[in-house]
C-alpha cells in the first residue's frame, strides 16, 4: 500500500519532494488509469491538488498566470480566460474528468495528444518550474522532449503557466477524437489569427498528436504572412508532420486530415 | 389490473442502486485465495518446457494434470482444452493458474514463470485461413463448419437474368465490453463444488464442471451472482474460468476467486465473428430480383466454440426480409490463431443484415431505383416461405413498419435534399431486418428441453424457479410480471432469486432472445396450473417445452422453420459528415419494431436504447484489430464505445402484432434492437458521401479512403 502525503503549502511540498521523491498526484486522471505495477508500491504519493500557491488565476499586465493545479472546470469558469483558451479546454474529456483534471497534470503527463498543449505552443507560453533551490522560467517549446518526456527535473514542480494575452486573436480548434466525449485526440489543429483592420496581422498554427511534440513553425507562419501560395505552405507542414500508426488511428489518416484541415483554414 | 405493458419497478434495481449488490469481485470468504492465469504469449506453438520457480508457502499451481475428467470445454465439439497441454493456439490461451493469499504476489509469481515455446506458423487472418492447404489448426481442413442450402433453381434464373449486381463486404470484431469483467468464486465443501459468478448460463457451467471433474450433478452447484452485463460474452466463455476456479478450490481446499482485469478480458475472451460476405443478385429487366448466390465466411478463432451455430444464424439471416425464389447460400467458419469468436447479441445477424441491406442499396444505386421501393417490392409477407422453406404463419408488417419509420424521420425530404449548410454533408439511410427468436430450428426441443417450476409457500409467496439470468436486461422483472399476471397476484408476491442450480431446473441458457418467448411461456403454463390449484397451501407446478404442432426442421438439409418466431424491425439513421476529416455525427435515429406485446414498456425502451448504441458502435467506432496475433485495442482508452453524446435520443415505436406462441403475445426483442443499426448508418453515410461502402466499422480512416476513391 502506498503512503499518501498532503503538504499544506508549496514550501512544504518542495521539501517533501526533495527528501522523499514521492509520486506527484494532482487530479489523478492520468495516474489512476496507469496499470498496476507502473510505479513501485513503496513510492509515497504526494497530493498537490490543494496547494493554494498552485491554484491562482490572475492577470498581470498582458500576461495571464494560471496555477498548475487549477482544474479545467475552474479555468473554464474564470472570467479572466479569453475565448481562444476556453475553446480547446472545453473539448477535453467530460464534466466529471474536467472537475478533477488539472492543467499542470495535462502538461507534465506530456502526451502528444494533450489538448492544452497546442494552444500554449501557439501563444508562446512560459512555464514556471519551482524546486527547493528556487524557480526558473522556461518556454513551452523547450519543456517538452517527447511522449511522456519533459525537462522537469527531480525535485521540481510545475507551478504556473504564463500566457501572453492579446486582443484580436480569433481561434479555431479542431479536435479529431474517436467520439464526442472522453476521448483522446487522434490529431488536433489549433490556429490563431489577428485580422485587426481587415488585414492579416499575425497567424499561429499548431498541430497536436502528429509528432512526438506539438508541431509549430514560426518560419512557416511568417511565410503565410508574406503571402506564399497555399500549396507551398502545405508542403512545408507536410514535412514537419510525423504521425505514427497506433491503436487510435493511422499515420496516413492523421497526415491527410491535418493537411486537409490546414488547407481549409488557409483558404477561408 | 394495470395492463402488463405498464412499467414496473425492477426487482434488481434497489440492490444495484444502493450498492448493496455484491458482484464477484466484492466477495470475500474465510481463507479465500486469489487466482491468476498464465496465458500464452504466442499465437501458435508447441510448449517445450515450463519453468516454475519454487512455490512460496501458501501458494499452489494448477495445470492440466489437475483435471480429473476430460480436458475439453463441452460446447459443440470437444476441441478446446480448459488448460493447454502441449500446444497453444492463440495469444491469451490459459496454460496454468497460480493461487495464493495475496493477489499482487500471485500475479508477480505468474510473471516469473517462463514458458519455452517452439513456435509454429500461425494463421492470423481469414484470407490466410481460406488460402491454407495444410498444417491446419483443426482436423483436415481450414474450417470448423461448412454448410450450404438451395432454394428454387439458381442456374435457371441466372439464364433469365438481365443483369447481376455483386458485392463483397467485410466486418470486423466487436468486443462485448460488459462493465463487469469475467469473474468466478469457487468453494469446495463436503465433497460438493460450488461456483458462483458472473454468467448468463448456469447450466452450461454445470456441464463444463461435469466434463472436467467427471462428477455427477449432485456434487456440482452453480449460482449466479449479480452480473454486470453479458451481451453473449457470458454465454459460453464463463465455463472456462468457472472450471479454473473449481480446480483450484478442489486442489487447495480453500475458496478461490478468479477475476479478470480489463486487458486480460479483452485479450482472451470471445468476441463477435469478423466476416466476409459475397452476394450476387440476378435481376430481370424490370429490376425484380430473380435469384441470389451468397457466400459467407466467418473468422472463428482458435477453437470451434459456438461458431457452427453462429454460422447457421448467419446463413438463415442472410436472405434478409426479402422474397427471392431462387437462392444458393453457402457458408464456412474458418479457424485462425486468435481468441475464440463466440456469442454476441445478434449472433451472426448483424454481419448478415449489414451485408444484405447495404447490397440492396448498391443494387438500387446501380439500377437507378429508389432503394426503399426496391426493398418494398420484395418484402416477405404472411404465408410466404422463408429462405429455408419455413412457413411465415403470422402477419409480417414490414410495409407498415417501414412507412412509419420513414414518416417519423421525414426520410424522403431529407434523402432527396441533403442539407449541406456549413460545408457538412448530411445523409439519411434505412434498414429493414428481422431476428429469429429462440434456438435455431428444433434446438429448443432437441438440445435444451427447457423446464421451469413455480413454488407456492404457505404465506402465499410464489417463487419462480428458472435458470434465466438477470444480466441487466430485466429478465427477473419481466418473467415475474408474467407469473404475477397469470396468477392475478401483485408483483410483490412473486420472488425471483439469482438462479441456483441446486433449486432451479434447467430452463435453458439466457441467450437467443428466448427468455420471454420460451421461458416466459413455460412460466405462464406453470402459472395456469398453479392457478387451478391455488387453494392448496404449499405446492409446486412444472412446465416443460413441447415443440409446437405444425413446425418442422431438417437440420441436415437446412430445411423448414429455422425459428419458432420472428421479430421485425425498420431503422432510420441520419448523419452529418465533415468532408475534411470524414468524421461524422449521428443526428437522428428512428426505429420501429415488432416484438409483439411489450411485457414492460420501460425495459423495452432500455433494450432499444442500449441495442441501438451497441449497434451503432459496431457500425462506427468500435474498432478492434489484431496485429501479430494480438488484439491492439485492449483498454477502454483505445477500444471506443459510444457515450450519451454520441447517440441522439432514439425515437421509436412498437407495432401491435401479438405473437401466437409467446406469453401475452410477446416475442424476443433483446437482439433485434442491435441488428439494424449498422446497415442504416452505412446507408446514411452512402447518402451523405454519394459513394458506396463495403466494410465495418465505418471509421473516419476508412471513409477517407472511400472519399479518395480507394
Ligand atoms: C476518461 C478520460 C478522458 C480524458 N480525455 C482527455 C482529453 O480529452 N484531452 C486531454 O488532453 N486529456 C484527456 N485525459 C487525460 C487527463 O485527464 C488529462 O491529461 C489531465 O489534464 C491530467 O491532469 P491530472 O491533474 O489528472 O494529472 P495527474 O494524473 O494527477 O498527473 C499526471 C502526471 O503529471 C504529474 N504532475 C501533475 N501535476 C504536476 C505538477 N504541478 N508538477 C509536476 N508534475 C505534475 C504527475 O506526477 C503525473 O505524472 C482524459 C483522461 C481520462 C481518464
Amino acid at each position: 500500500m502506498a503512503v499518501a502525503v498532503y503538504p499544506r503549502n508549496l514550501a512544504e511540498a518542495l521539501r517533501i519532494l526533495e527528501i522523499q521523491s514521492p509520486l506527484v498526484l494532482a487530479g489523478g486522471t492520468d495516474l489512476m488509469v496507469k496499470r498496476a505495477g507502473t510505479y513501485p508500491d513503496e513510492c509515497p504519493v504526494m497530493y498537490i491538488g490543494n496547494l493554494p500557491e498552485l491554484r491562482q488565476i490572475s492577470r498581470q499586465g498582458e500576461e495571464l498566470r494560471v496555477g498548475a493545479a487549477c482544474t479545467f472546470t475552474e479555468l473554464l469558469a474564470s472570467p479572466l480566460l479569453p475565448d481562444y483558451l476556453r475553446v480547446p479546454l472545453a473539448q477535453i474529456a467530460s464534466p466529471a474528468i474536467r472537475n478533477a483534471a488539472t492543467i499542470g497534470g495535462n502538461l507534465c503527463n506530456a502526451s502528444p495528444a494533450a489538448d492544452a498543449l497546442p494552444m500554449l505552443y501557439a501563444l508562446d507560453a512560459h512555464f514556471i518550474l519551482v524546486s527547493a533551490a528556487g524557480e526558473c522560467r522556461m518556454p513551452v517549446r523547450d519543456f517538452f522532449l517527447g511522449p511522456g518526456k519533459t525537462m522537469l527535473a527531480a525535485g521540481q514542480l510545475l507551478a504556473e503557466i504564463r500566457i501572453p494575452i492579446r486582443e484580436g486573436w480569433r481561434c479555431i480548434y479542431r479536435k479529431v477524437g474517436m467520439r464526442r466525449a472522453n476521448s483522446l485526440s487522434k490529431l488536433s489543429f489549433y490556429a490563431l489569427s489577428d485580422c485587426a483592420g481587415g488585414r492579416l496581422q499575425d497567424i499561429r498554427i499548431a498541430f497536436g498528436a502528429v509528432a512526438p511534440t506539438v508541431v509549430r513553425s514560426r518560419e512557416a507562419e511568417m511565410k503565410i504572412l508574406s503571402g506564399l501560395p497555399v500549396e507551398e505552405i502545405i508542403l512545408m507542414y507536410n514535412g514537419l508532420i510525423k504521425p505514427i500508426d497506433d491503436a487510435r488511428s493511422s499515420s496516413r489518416y492523421r497526415r491527410e486530415a491535418c493537411i486537409r484541415l490546414l488547407k481549409q483554414y488557409l483558404q477561408s | 389490473m394495470k395492463p402488463i405493458t405498464e412499467a414496473a419497478n425492477r426487482l434488481d434495481f434497489e440492490d444495484k442502486i444502493t450498492g448493496a449488490a455484491r458482484y464477484c469481485a466484492d466477495i470475500r470468504m474465510e481463507g479465500m485465495l486469489f487466482a491468476k492465469t498464465l496465458r500464452a504469449t504466442v499465437a501458435r506453438a508447441w510448449i517445450r518446457a515450463i519453468h516454475i520457480p519454487p512455490l512460496p508457502s501458501g501458494m499452489a499451481v494448477i495445470d492440466w494434470r489437475d483435471i480429473p475428467g476430460k480436458n475439453a470445454v463441452p460446447i459443440v465439439t470437444d476441441d478446446q482444452p480448459f488448460l493447454a497441454e502441449n500446444c497453444v493456439n492463440y495469444v491469451g490461451e490459459p496454460i496454468l493458474l497460480a493461487v495464493g493469499p495475496d493477489r499482487a504476489e500471485t500475479a508477480s509469481f505468474i510473471r516469473q514463470i517462463v514458458v519455452e515455446y517452439e513456435e509454429r506458423k500461425p494463421i492470423l487472418t481469414l484470407e490466410e485461413a481460406m488460402g491454407r492447404d495444410g498444417d491446419f489448426i483443426s482436423g483436415n481442413q481450414p474450417w470448423f463448419a461448412s454448410y450450404g442450402y438451395d432454394k428454387g433453381d439458381l442456374e435457371g434464373a441466372m439464364r433469365r437474368a438481365a443483369r447481376c449486381v455483386a458485392d463483397t463486404f467485410t466486418t470486423g470484431y466487436q468486443e462485448q465490453a460488459y462493465l463487469e469483467p469475467q469473474g468466478m468464486v469457487a468453494s469446495f465443501e463436503d465433497g460438493v463444488i460450488t461456483v458462483r459468478g458472473s454468467m448468463q448460463c448456469p447450466y452450461y457451467i454445470v456441464d463444463a464442471l461435469k466434463n472436467a471433474l467427471g462428477w455427477e450433478t449432485d456434487r456440482i452447484r452453480v449460482i449466479q451472482l449479480p452480473t454486470g452485463g453479458g451481451f453473449g460474452g457470458k454465454e459460453e466463455y464463463p465455463s472456462i474460468p468457472a472450471v479454473h476456479a473449481a480446480l483450484a478450490a478442489i486442489k487447495t481446499g480453500k475458496p478461490v476467486q478468479l477475476v479478470f482485469d480489463r486487458k486480460e478480458d479483452i485479450l482472451c475472451t470471445t468476441k463477435r465473428h469478423p466476416s466476409q460476405i459475397t452476394i450476387k443478385s440476378y435481376l430481370d429487366a424490370e429490376g425484380n430480383i430473380l435469384a441470389r448466390d451468397i457466400d459467407v465466411a466467418a473468422d472463428g478463432g482458435a477453437y470451434a466454440g459456438l461458431s457452427s451455430v453462429v454460422l447457421q444464424r448467419m446463413i438463415y439471416s442472410i436472405g434478409g426480409v426479402y422474397r427471392v425464389e431462387n437462392l444458393r447460400i453457402h457458408g464456412r467458419v474458418y479457424a485462425t490463431n486468435k481468441a475464440v469468436s463466440g456469442a454476441f447479441r445478434g449472433f451472426g445477424g448483424p454481419q448478415a443484415f449489414f451485408a444484405m441491406e447495404t447490397h440492396m442499396e448498391h443494387i438500387a444505386r446501380q439500377t437507378g431505383m429508389d432503394s426503399v421501393q426496391l426493398r418494398q417490392r420484395h418484402f416477405l409477407r404472411q404465408e410466404d416461405s422463408t429462405s429455408t422453406g419455413g412457413h411465415l404463419r403470422s402477419p409480417v408488417p414490414l410495409h407498415e413498419m417501414t412507412d412509419l419509420a420513414l414518416r417519423l424521420s421525414d426520410y424522403y425530404r431529407k434523402r432527396e435534399q441533403p442539407n449541406t449548410d456549413s460545408g457538412k454533408l448530411r445523409g439519411i439511410g434505412c434498414s429493414v431486418f428481422f431476428h429469429g427468436c429462440g434456438f435455431t430450428g428444433s434446438g429448443e426441443q432437441d438440445l435444451i428441453r427447457p423446464r421451469v417450476r413455480l413454488r407456492k409457500d404457505v404465506d402465499g409467496i410464489v417463487h419462480v424457479l428458472a435458470s434465466s439470468a438477470e444480466i441487466g436486461q430485466g429478465a427477473m422483472t419481466t418473467l415475474s410480471k408474467i407469473v404475477a399476471r397469470t396468477l392475478s397476484i401483485p408483483l410483490s408476491q412473486v420472488r425471483y432469486e439469482y438462479p441456483d442450480t441446486k433449486v432451479c431446473p434447467d430452463s435453458g441458457p439466457t441467450v437467443a432472445s428466448r427468455s420471454v418467448l420460451v421461458v416466459g411461456k413455460l412460466l405462464l403454463q406453470a402459472g395456469l396450473e398453479m392457478k387451478k390449484r391455488w387453494s392448496e397451501k404449499a405446492f409446486e407446478t412444472e412446465a416443460r417445452f413441447t415443440y409446437p404442432k405444425g413446425f418442422s426442421w431438417d437440420k441436415e438439409n437446412h430445411q423448414g422453420d429455422a425459428y419458432l418466431e420472428y421479430s421485425w424491425g425498420a431503422n432510420v439513421v441520419e448523419v452529418e459528415l465533415d468532408p475534411v476529416t470524414c468524421d461524422y455525427k449521428i443526428k437522428g435515429v428512428w426505429a420501429v419494431y415488432d416484438a409483439g406485446t411489450p411485457i414492460d414498456k420501460k425495459i423495452v425502451a432500455g433494450q432499444v436504447e442500449g441495442g441501438m448504441a451497441q449497434g451503432l458502435g459496431y457500425g462506427g467506432m468500435e474498432n478492434l484489430e489484431y496485429a501479430d496475433g494480438k488484439p491492439v485495442q485492449v483498454s477502454f482508452t483505445d477500444y471506443i464505445l459510444p457515450t450519451s453524446l454520441d447517440l441522439p435520443p432514439v425515437t421509436f415505436r412498437l407495432v401491435d402484432n401479438e405473437s401466437v406462441l409467446g406469453p401475452y403475445g410477446a416475442r424476443g426483442l433483446g437482439e433485434l434492437t442491435l441488428v439494424g443499426a449498422a446497415p442504416a448508418l452505412a446507408a446514411a453515410i452512402e447518402n451523405a458521401t454519394g459513394r458506396p461502402v463495403n466494410r465495418l466499422p465505418l471509421t473516419p480512416e476508412y471513409l477517407l479512403e472511400v472519399m479518395n476513391g480507394g
